[in-house]
């Protein structure tokens, strides 16, 4: 079995790349598929966090690296759902104790034993980001309707395009507000794939409950109601080769929305 | 109530005293509908009323259909203001001098022209914070932080940076194409010489080689941000430069699609070099030792693809980087 290595990257911090890679990994793992998570934020780690495993890591990729354990170990197994995996990283490190070299050596061992390696990349373009993509042969990059997280977005595109390995650069957009983008006052999903010129591979409406989902260490994919769970999970059918359209954005949420949506319709019969 | 001033080209129709947006549009389309006003510089009036962004619009898009302009607005609102900011349309006020000026200039259209088509260096222009100063003839005109000193002691002949300020299209900022019969060429002032001097590296001398018989990079990508192209003679790009991107070549910079990274052509100090694409909205032009800044106005780093480009060049022409909005044949 050969798994395929994805990289999630955006080059400006903040966009929600470790938030993407634990949802898109938890949808993947509750459809089945065996999934290791690769967190490669040396010294900065967080994906532990919202997944909920910090407790659990006894070993992290340093210590892989350094022999001090075996792959298997490091290996930190997710509270609900067995099929994913957390490889973590070492928060009292820098990104200097790995190399490209050592990481691509990880991803293909575990691509053999799994369906999906995800490889959390760190923000930046130097060593850690050098890292990330390194052993990965697909690439989403992560970017907000900002012209700032643009302009990065637009140079990770060009340094992944220089990188031969990797053979497919897919668009996820963060954090939209329909509301704001109605009033002009926020990019367009159009305006963005229309600059940045690579496929989308999903569009995630800006959701409050993502921070709560963070702080309790619960991915959102696990909550059947939030938009953007379904959102996260939309995604990871289209990474599984699915046609799945991309959410109607403009839907009305909350009780008080629905109904309103609903007089509004019966006015019009009437 | 409306006033208009027919000054050969330019119009001031005052609406200081309309209640409403939908009188505002009623007495707008009737002054609107005289054939007099076709082709026109309009110059609102607009008093204290409050317009949205969306309604501005509308009223710009009225007065277009009519084949005139808006050449400023004049306002106390903030609202209106801050939509007009938005929607590039200058903000200036027209003070009673002006408008008895107006009233006895019978060349304005000549001065206009003479005006709007200079771009000129300014003395000072990095360090004084890029503030935008907008001149017209005759029209004693304050930026909305103010009136600069500068213009009392400077004839109309020394002003410096000069906006052009029509034909702005929602979805096109950077396009100002001059409009028909108002400037004497297809020259457009979106860009401000940098007052650098001449900033070529010593021991590099100016020269006017024949560009044409360089050799010619050809490429067919994308030139994303951070990425440099750096050839000693031409570059030809069929795609897009993004912003952050940068293009150096010892001749000509041809970019089949949006420039909109930095573009140097020329650099090894020909000036002869041009720099063409068929959307110019580089951050920065430099052209041998001539740089040349965006305008502060013109602040939008990404332009929407669009079919309807007009391809534009840049040139330098007596010492000046000027912009051809089409390619000229000699």
């Amino acid at each position: 079995m050969t798994g395929r290595v994805i990289v999630i990257t955006s080059g400006k911090g903040g966009v929600g790349k470790t938030t993407t890679s634990a949802n898109i990994g938890t949808a993947l793992a509750k459809s089945g598929h065996k999934v290791v998570l690769i967190d490669t934020d040396l010294g900065l780690r967080n994906l532990d966090l919202l997944l909920g495993l910090e407790n659990r890591i006894v070993y992290t990729i340093v210590d892989v690296i350094e022999e001090r354990c075996k792959l298997k170990q490091a290996l930190v197994k997710d509270k609900k759902n067995p099929n994913l995996q957390l490889l973590a990283a070492a928060q009292t490190r820098d990104k200097t104790a790995v190399n490209a070299e050592q990481l691509k050596e990880i991803c293909d061992i575990l691509k053999e034993e799994n369906d999906f390696v995800l490889v959390d990349c760190p923000a930046g373009i130097e060593q850690g980001f050098q890292n990330a993509v390194a052993g990965a042969s697909e690439a989403i990059v992560v970017t907000t309707p900002e012209m700032s997280a643009i302009r990065d977005a637009d140079r990770i595109i060009g340094l992944l395009n220089t990188k031969e390995e990797i053979t497919s650069v897919k668009l996820l957009l963060n954090r939209v507000r329909p509301n704001l983008i109605k009033s002009n006052e926020m990019m367009s999903v159009d305006d963005v794939v229309g600059i940045l010129e690579i496929p989308l591979v999903g569009i995630i409406p800006e959701d409050t409950g993502i921070i709560t989902s963070t702080n309790k260490g619960e991915p959102i994919v696990n909550d059947e109601n939030a938009l953007a769970g379904k959102a996260y999970r939309n995604v990871a059918e289209r990474i599984l080769g699915e046609e799945v359209p991309f959410l109607d954005l403009d839907e009305p949420r909350g009780l008080m929305a629905k109904i309103k949506s609903v007089i509004s319709k019966l006015k019009v019969k009437v | 109530m409306l006033m208009e001033k027919s000054v050969e080209n330019g119009f001031i129709i005052d609406l200081s005293n309309v209640k409403n947006t939908s009188q505002l549009v009623f007495e707008l389309s009737s002054i609107m509908e005289h054939p007099d006003v076709r082709g026109k510089r309009i110059c609102l009036k607009l008093g204290s009323l409050d317009l949205k962004q969306s309604q501005l619009l509308s009223i710009k898009a009225l007065i277009d259909s009519m084949e005139a302009s808006i050449a400023f607005i004049d306002t106390i609102s903030e609202q209106t203001e801050a939509s007009a900011v938005s929607l590039g349309i200058m903000i200036s006020k027209i003070s009673s001098d002006a408008e008895a000026d107006i009233k006895a200039s019978d060349n304005f259209e000549e001065k206009m022209l003479k005006q709007e088509s200079v771009i000129e260096r300014t003395e000072g222009e990095i360090t004084s914070g890029a503030k935008t100063e907008i001149s017209l003839p005759n029209f004693p005109i304050e930026t909305t932080e103010g009136i600069e000193d500068i213009y009392d002691e400077v004839s109309t002949e020394e002003l410096s940076e000069v906006i052009p300020s029509e034909n702005y299209d929602e979805h096109d900022f950077g396009a100002l194409a001059a409009s028909e019969g108002l400037l004497p060429s297809e020259e457009v002032s979106k860009y401000i010489l940098l007052d650098t001097g001449n900033v070529l590296p010593e021991g590099v001398e100016e020269n006017s080689d024949n560009t044409e018989t360089m050799p010619t990079l050809y490429l067919h990508q994308t030139l994303r941000s951070g990425q440099t192209i750096s050839y000693e003679g031409n570059v030809f790009i069929i795609g897009d430069a993004h912003p952050g991107s940068e293009i150096v070549a010892g001749g000509d910079i041809t970019v089949w699609g949006i420039l909109g990274g930095i573009a140097h052509a020329g650099s090894n100090g020909n000036v002869t070099s041009k720099v063409r694409a068929l959307k110019l909205n580089a951050i920065q032009l430099r052209i041998a030792g001539l740089y040349a800044r965006r305008n502060d106005t013109l602040n939008v780093p990404y332009v929407q693809k669009s079919n309807e480009f007009t391809p534009e060049e840049a040139l330098i022409e007596d010492g000046k980087i000027v912009i051809y909005k089409k390619l000229r044949r000699d």
